[in-house]
Parts: C-alpha cells; structure tokens; sequence
C-alpha cells in the first residue's frame, strides 16, 4: 500500500473505533431502557464543544478537558432527561428530537462562546501521561488509533458491565414492562435516568476524542444526520446487543469505505437497507444470526 | 393490629365512582377474597392500594405504614407483592431471570456495588438464583428456566408471574385473577398453591371469579357492587346473603 492508502485505512479505523463506541453509548438507552431518544448528538456536542473550548480558549491539558466534557454531557443528560422522561414513547422521541435541534442552533448562534459557523479551530493534539512522569503526545495516525481504540475498549468494558447481572436485568425489566417492573421494586424513571445520564456523559467523552482528532468542532458535527446514523447502525446491527452494534458500526464506517461507494448513493443504500432489515428482521443482523443459530 | 387496613378509599374516574368509602381490613395469616360483578371495583382498589392509582380520599395502611400515595415500586419494597390480570412478564428475559428481578431490588439497589460485582452481591445472586429454581420447581416450571419468558404458554406465563410474586417473600399477596382463563387442571394447581401460602401462614388477599375457588379457599369473603362494600362474612354467609345474590343475578 501507498502510504497516502495507508494513512487513509488507518483514518477509517479511527472513524469505526469512535463510531462504534458512540453507537454503544447511544444503545444504552435506545436497546437497553427501550426509549427512543433523539437527543444523542446535543451530549456528543455539549462534550466536544467543552473539549475544544478548554484545550483551546482555556489551554486545559487533554486528561482535564476529556473529564470536564464527560462531566458537562452527563449533567446536561441529566438535567434534560427531567422533564424529557415526563414524556413517553413518541412524544418522548419527538422532544428528544427537540432537544438536539435547539442545542444544535444554540451551538451555531452563541458565536461568542462557540465561534458558531466559523468553528473552534486548532484544537491540540491530545498528549496523554501521569502528572510528573513521561507525556506522550499522541500526533500521529496509529498514535490515535489506538487511543480510539482504548476509548472503544473501556466504553465496551462499561457497556458489558452495565447491560448484564442486575444492572442490566433493572434496565431490560423496564424495557420490557415499565408496569411490571414498578411492581418487583424497580423505579422505571431512576433506571431510565441512569441509562440516559451515562449514555450521555460516554458521547460526551467520545466527542472529546473526536474533535482532539480532527481538530476542528463545527455546529454540523451535532445536527440530526448524527442521529440518522446512530440510528442505522443500531438498528442494522441489532439493537440491544453488543456483537450487533459493533457489526453495524463496522458495516456503517468501514464497509462503504472498502466499497468505494459515492457519498450520494451511499446514503441512498443506507436507507434502503435499514428499511428491508425493519421489515425482515426488526432485531436486525444479530436477530438474523440468532434465528439462524437457534433454528439449526 | 391488621396488617392492610384500608379506610374509605376512594376513586373516581371522571365522574364515575370506582371505589366508594370501601373499607377493608386483612390481619395477618388471613386468607381473605374480595369478590363482584365485573366494573365493580376490585381491580381499581388493587390499584390503589398498590400505587398504581392514586386515591381521591380514604386512607391506606400496611403494617402500620400509611402507604396511601406511595410510588408502587416503594409499595412492593415494603413487601406487598402483586399480580396483574392481564397476565404479565419480561418477555425478553429468560423465566429464571424474570424471577431474578423481583427478588434484587429487595436485596440492594447500590449502583457500584453492583457494577463492579462486589462478593456480597454475588453471594446475594447465588442465593437469589436457587430460591428462583426452587420456585419455578414449584411451579412446574424447572425444565423451561431458560427459555425467554414471552415464549411460554399462557398458562405456564401465569404461573410465573405467580412464582414472580413469591420471589421476595412478600408479607402480603394481592392476586388478581389468578384462575382466570386457564384449563381446569392448572385451576386446582392454583388453588393448591393458593391453599399452600396460606399453611405457610401468609396473608393473601385474591380477586376472583371462579366462585369454586373463592369459596373452597378464602376464611373471609368480602363482595363490592357499583365500588361500595355490599357484604363481608364467610363462604356460607355469602352464599346465602340475599344482597349478594342480587347483586349478581338481578332481582
């Protein structure tokens, strides 16, 4: 391979890394408390537009800003989620929806705070270390892959802990009957805020890797097509299972890449797969491999 | 001291009176039936009682405790447990998971403990897990442990969430409809297990149809009409209770 093919492989497998750690954040919430939230992009926003404007305005060191961007995402999830869960099922996503659109103007009209449409540029490469010991500046392509790909491994490790034993049993009862669940001592909002909070303050973190990355944050970064794609790949994975999500994360990043395919058709493609696995196969491409598993 | 103790509970649905200054004692260890015409009240006053609805007047006591505008999972933590008669389950979790469920919340509810998995709570699962197999063994229900729960029967579904209920070692078991649409074979089940609770000295209050389960099981019988208590004594008296059988059958 060229190096200029190389770097661009590497390029995609930093996409698919963080992609698929923010689709697992967002199937907290969308497969494991079963509520459609349309709101995922505003926390990715909120987390790196704190990441840009500290290591920028404020010089903050890439450990600092990454917590204060967790932070701040997770409080905004958890502040919103107040009155958004007062909401259930379609008005529940309709707010949601909302929710990202309002805080996607406000990032492109605050201009003193956000630059809005001028972007935040020159964001630093992260340099990670121990205060007082060796720093390592990750500027370089596999540097940041494998931070990519650590953030993807503790984000897994979360989302496993989370969604399995009690937790994740709390969590799917509510999922599948709020009623019920109320009934065996579970309290279906504190469960739905819990899932809804972390799914937020983990998009948060992974806005911060990603503008580290491109170091640029654009107000586009956060409009509803993120939704839009964090809704395929879910959905064309399988919704509430890890093995699905990072399926549709890979096939979503890396696969069109690989293809070749134009941008235009691409998208075109998209919607028609995500509609045929709808129809076929609601718990999408896990489902399929499930069926297949269980009918041999 | 009784331990429900219900005073003038009353609900109102736009107008319509559901539940109408009904008062309603239970001691422990008693088996009591609430019985009556459909729409006349029974299941609003589970609902009530349980938190799922909140009462317009009246008071509610259990153990003591004023549990009258309390969230119903603060209810079932207190150690009332319920049944739906919609029959009801966690269709995606297995049958041994749905009785994992209602016995965790019970134990501990601290989020890091059980994330990070401490050894208490790992001791708490193992336990939890062999009270749940001896219950679904109760039930008859041992061999399908695995299976997810919506993939059950109706029966076998009603018989699990009966076990469900039984999870946590309730002071209290408000049954709705527990023999309702089932064959006549898991009728007798149910009633055997109904019958079962009672010998373990367990305070059960039963909504109930079926006239030859309410009358082989319940001490104390106690009939609503229209959301008002009409008459309250043993299977005899209310066999014979002119009002009851008006009530039913018209005059």
């Amino acid at each position: 391979m060229a190096p200029g093919q190389q770097r661009y492989v590497v390029h995609v497998l930093i996409f698919t890394a963080l992609f698929a750690a923010l689709a697992l954040s967002y199937d907290l919430v969308v497969g494991h408390v079963g509520s459609l939230s349309l709101a995922h992009p505003a926390f990715f926003g909120v987390g790196a537009y704190t990441a840009a404007i500290l290591s920028t305005r404020a010089a903050w060191p890439f450990a600092a800003d990454l917590a204060a961007a967790v932070v701040a995402a997770g409080l905004v999830a958890a502040l919103a989620g107040v009155p958004l869960f007062r909401l259930v099922e379609h008005a529940f996503a309709v707010g949601t929806l909302g929710f990202a659109l309002v805080a996607w103007i406000v990032a492109t009209n605050w201009v003193e705070v956000t630059r809005g449409p001028l972007c935040i540029t020159g964001i630093p490469k992260p340099v990670v270390g121990v205060p007082g010991g060796p720093a390592l500046a990750i500027a370089t392509l596999p540097a940041y892959y494998w931070l990519a790909l650590a953030a993807l491994g503790v984000v897994l490790v979360l989302y496993r802990l989370l969604t399995t034993f009690r937790l994740g049993r709390a969590f799917h009862a509510v999922r599948d009957n709020e009623v019920l669940a109320a009934s065996a001592g579970i309290d279906p909002l504190r469960y739905r805020m819990l899932a809804f909070t972390i799914g937020g303050a983990l998009a948060g973190g992974i806005g911060a890797l990603y503008v580290h990355y491109l170091s640029v944050m654009c107000p586009e970064e956060m409009t509803v097509a993120l939704t839009v794609n964090l809704l395929v790949i879910v959905f064309l994975g399988g919704v509430g299972t890890m093995r699905g999500v990072l399926v549709g994360a890979v096939l979503f990043t890396a696969l069109p890449e690989v293809l070749r395919l134009a941008p235009t058709w691409r998208l075109v493609i998209y919607g028609a797969l995500l509609l045929v696995i709808v129809v076929r196969s609601p718990e999408g491409l896990e489902g399929l491999v499930r069926r297949r598993a269980s009918a041999r | 001291m009784a331990l429900l103790e219900i005073r003038g509970l009353v609900k109102r649905f736009l107008g319509v009176t559901a539940v109408d200054a009904v008062d309603l004692t239970v001691e422990r260890g008693e088996l009591v039936s609430l019985i009556g015409p459909n729409g006349s009240g029974k299941t609003t006053l589970f609902n009530c009682v349980t938190g799922y609805l909140a009462s317009d007047a009246g008071h509610v006591a259990f153990d003591g405790r004023t549990v009258t505008r309390a969230a119903p999972h603060r209810v079932a933590r207190l150690g009332i447990s319920r049944t739906f008669q919609q029959v009801s389950v966690f269709g995606r979790l297995t049958a041994l998971e749905n009785l994992l469920v209602f016995l965790q919340q019970h134990q501990e509810e601290d989020f890091f403990a059980r994330l990070v998995r401490t050894r208490r709570v790992r001791r708490l699962e193992a336990d939890a897990i062999a009270r749940a197999r001896t219950l679904l063994d109760l039930v008859g229900l041992g061999a399908r442990a695995d299976a997810p729960a919506g993939s059950l029967s109706y029966g076998q579904r009603k018989l699990l969430a009966f076990a469900a209920a039984l999870m946590p070692d309730p002071e209290l078991l408000l049954l709705d409809e527990p023999a309702a649409a089932v064959n006549p074979t898991m009728i007798n089940q149910m009633k055997d297990h109904i019958l079962g609770l009672h010998r373990q000295g367990k305070t059960v209050l039963l909504v109930e149809h079926n006239m030859d389960v309410v009358m082989d099981v319940s001490q104390r019988i106690v009939v609503l009409d229209h959301g008002q208590k009409i008459a309250e004594g043993t299977p005899d008296a209310i066999r014979r209770d002119p009002r009851v059988i008006e009530a039913y059958f018209g005059r």
